[in-house]
């Protein structure tokens, strides 16, 4: 799990009639990014940023939580207006900051146990489990997580395993609509509905197809059906993702440039070095499998930290299976993101196999990937 | 009783540009909103345009509402792309289109070959209800390519292929071997050769893959049809390659 800094502002959690505490929350949001590129708009009035990276600059994470609370405060006004705390996940972090303490790395569980299982925001599963006299956390971590899942369905597995430290994000923590709503606020996006048909609302066509959607969604549930989505990013699987279809994300979208037909980079023609030149590949493997990249003389093929492959790459194997000579090779295309994080050193190569098949890989931490496929 | 019109009403009449270069009717519409609410049924729309390096392909030059084409290829030849670029048709025409059983879709590169993706829906894992997803989206969309998970029993295909044609919808199946597909499809086309350019022993990089694709119909008239293109180009999209056949480097943007 992730360490997070969590800024909690209490006075501006709820909206009022002029949208004053929204305006107000993006100049907070503001202030941390000076500390942070990484800053994210959990909900009205909570942000959250990587810890790691700015603690190890400002001196360790007490010294930037109190940054952190005097810049917030100049910005809010009142010392009662904000509170900040780390801890590793959202879940955490969240309740760190209401707290407003720094939770040392792997104390997670033991931190949350004292709360009371309303803070996992599920009414009706907080009234049962006291009923059934379990009051806190760390009563609720104590139950067996089989029989957890077995009497209560998988969204309280899900709360289970966070009520154990194991996982830090739980449905519900964020909003889904905030980075929208804040960029209304900044003037970024205009609000409303997209482009209009006839007599101002959908088109027949449009209509029907939407019908069809919601059927298969029905059927197969709403994260099957899927539409993609552009934006900034070195690789194929960063520049695009796939949200479900009907999210507000989706509707909104013909508005705004990421989804413009023409625009088939989708991030303006932002310069991204290391990014892999077009053609894209057709196929972006979900699940990457391994694959072992040996030279001639059977060692394993590495990249160094200045970007280049230790040997030449002549043979392939893919998840274990057959070794699979290789025709061409380019690459590889060093993309280091997030430098002070070793887990995002990352360098793609392309690879022809002497069957025709071209593919993508992508070493992490001196291992091999399958990223993409050009079928 | 006539009138006669002044001469002032008759050249301010001709200083207006000939009716060729306006629309007929509807000149308070714009085109896009126009296309968009035009009947769906008339003679004309029955056709989906194709990209143009596809065109010479298909007898109509175009794909056919309520017909079924099958694309056939070992993975790695590029069939996949050759199926996604059939898709491509229903954008042209700001039309909808959908993909069912297609796993891992490269949402860029279908954007490169000129998808709008505002108008494609994926279906990656349907699972035991692929059929009826498909058949549910041939309802509701233009164009739909279906994946199926290796054989397809007859009295689904003739299903499928049945609720294209009352639904004048256009159906795409991507099969690896057209013996997966049971029913005999308006046209087949089958990537027989491909070969990437560009890349070399650690220099250069994927710039195109020339195919050969080959095209076979039902139709009396549809002896095989053979055409050399990229498959995609170096902009992602398809395009022509030069008649001599000579030219290797494929085309790079600008």
């Amino acid at each position: 799990m992730e360490r997070l800094v969590a800024v909690w502002c209490p006075t501006l959690l709820e909206e009022g009639d002029r949208a004053d505490e929204a305006r107000e929350f993006t100049r907070v949001l503001d202030t941390l990014e000076a500390f942070c590129p990484w800053v994210e708009a959990a909900c009205l009035g909570v942000a959250t940023l990587p810890a790691r990276g700015p603690a190890r600059f400002f001196g360790g994470e007490p010294a930037l939580v109190a940054l952190l609370a005097a810049a917030v405060v100049e910005v809010v006004g009142t010392t009662e207006g904000v509170r900040v705390g780390v801890a590793d996940g959202l879940f955490a972090a969240l309740l760190a900051a209401r707290a407003e303490v720094v939770v040392p790395p792997g104390t997670t569980g033991a931190f949350v146990a004292p709360w009371s299982v309303a803070v996992l925001r599920r009414p009706e599963l907080a009234v049962t489990l006291q009923r059934l006299g379990v009051h806190t956390l760390g009563q609720f971590a104590a139950l067996p997580g089989s029989h957890v899942s077995a009497r209560f369905g998988a969204d309280a597995a899900a709360c289970h395993r966070v009520a154990r430290g194991e996982e830090g994000e739980l449905a519900g923590l964020r909003d889904p609509g905030i980075d929208r709503r804040l960029r209304v606020v900044r003037g970024e996006v205009t609000d409303g509905p997209c482009q209009p048909g006839f007599f101002g609302g959908a088109s027949a066509a449009d209509a029907r197809a939407a019908r069809a959607f919601a059927r298969v969604q029905h059927r197969l549930g709403i994260d099957a059906v899927l539409v993609g989505r552009l934006g900034g990013g070195r690789g194929p699987a960063e520049r695009a993702r796939l949200v479900p279809w009907g999210s507000r994300d989706t509707q909104s979208s013909s508005s705004a440039p990421a989804g413009r037909p023409g625009d088939a980079t989708g991030d303006g023609g932002a310069p991204w070095p290391g990014r892999v030149p077009s053609p894209a590949p057709v196929a972006v493997l979900v699940d990457p499998p391994g694959v072992e990249v040996l030279d001639a003389s059977g060692r394993p093929v590495t990249v160094t930290g200045r970007g280049l492959l230790t040997s030449t790459p002549t043979r392939c194997s893919v998840a274990g299976g057959p070794w699979q000579g290789v025709a061409a090779w380019a690459g590889p295309w060093p993309a280091t993101e997030r430098w002070w994080s070793t887990r995002r050193r990352r360098a793609r190569l392309q690879i022809v196999f002497e069957g025709g098949m071209a593919c993508l890989l992508v070493a992490e931490r001196e291992k091999w990937w399958m990223e993409a496929l050009y079928d | 009783m006539f009138v006669s019109e002044s001469p002032a009403t008759l050249s301010q009449r001709r200083s207006h540009p000939p009716a060729g270069l306006l629309p007929p009717r509807r000149r308070g519409v714009p085109a896009d909103l126009a296309a968009r609410v035009r009947p769906v049924s008339t003679a004309a729309s029955r056709l989906l345009a194709l990209p143009g390096p596809l065109v010479p392909l298909f007898p109509d030059g175009a794909l056919r509402r309520g017909g079924t084409t099958l694309v056939t290829g070992v993975p790695g030849r590029g069939a996949s792309t050759l199926a996604l670029a059939l898709l491509a048709s229903a954008s042209a025409g700001a039309g909808w289109c959908a993909s069912v059983g297609l796993t891992d879709p490269g949402v860029v590169a279908v954007a490169e070959l000129g998808l709008d993706l505002r108008r494609v829906v994926f279906v990656p894992h349907p699972t035991a209800g692929w059929a009826d997803a498909a058949a549910e989206l041939l309802d509701g969309v233009d164009v739909v390519l279906v994946c199926p998970p290796g054989r397809v029993r007859p009295t689904v295909a003739r299903h499928l292929v049945a609720r294209a044609r009352e639904r004048q919808s256009a159906l795409v199946v991507l099969v690896e071997r057209p013996g997966n597909w049971p029913v005999g499809p308006d046209a087949v086309l089958t990537v027989t050769a491909a070969e990437w350019h560009g890349i070399g022993q650690g220099h250069g990089h994927l710039r195109g893959r020339r195919a050969e694709v080959q095209v076979t119909g039902r139709r009396p008239a549809g002896r095989p049809v053979s055409r050399t293109l990229w498959l995609p180009s170096g902009t992602g999209a398809l395009a022509d390659v030069t008649p001599d056949g000579v030219a290797l480097s494929p085309p790079v943007p600008a």
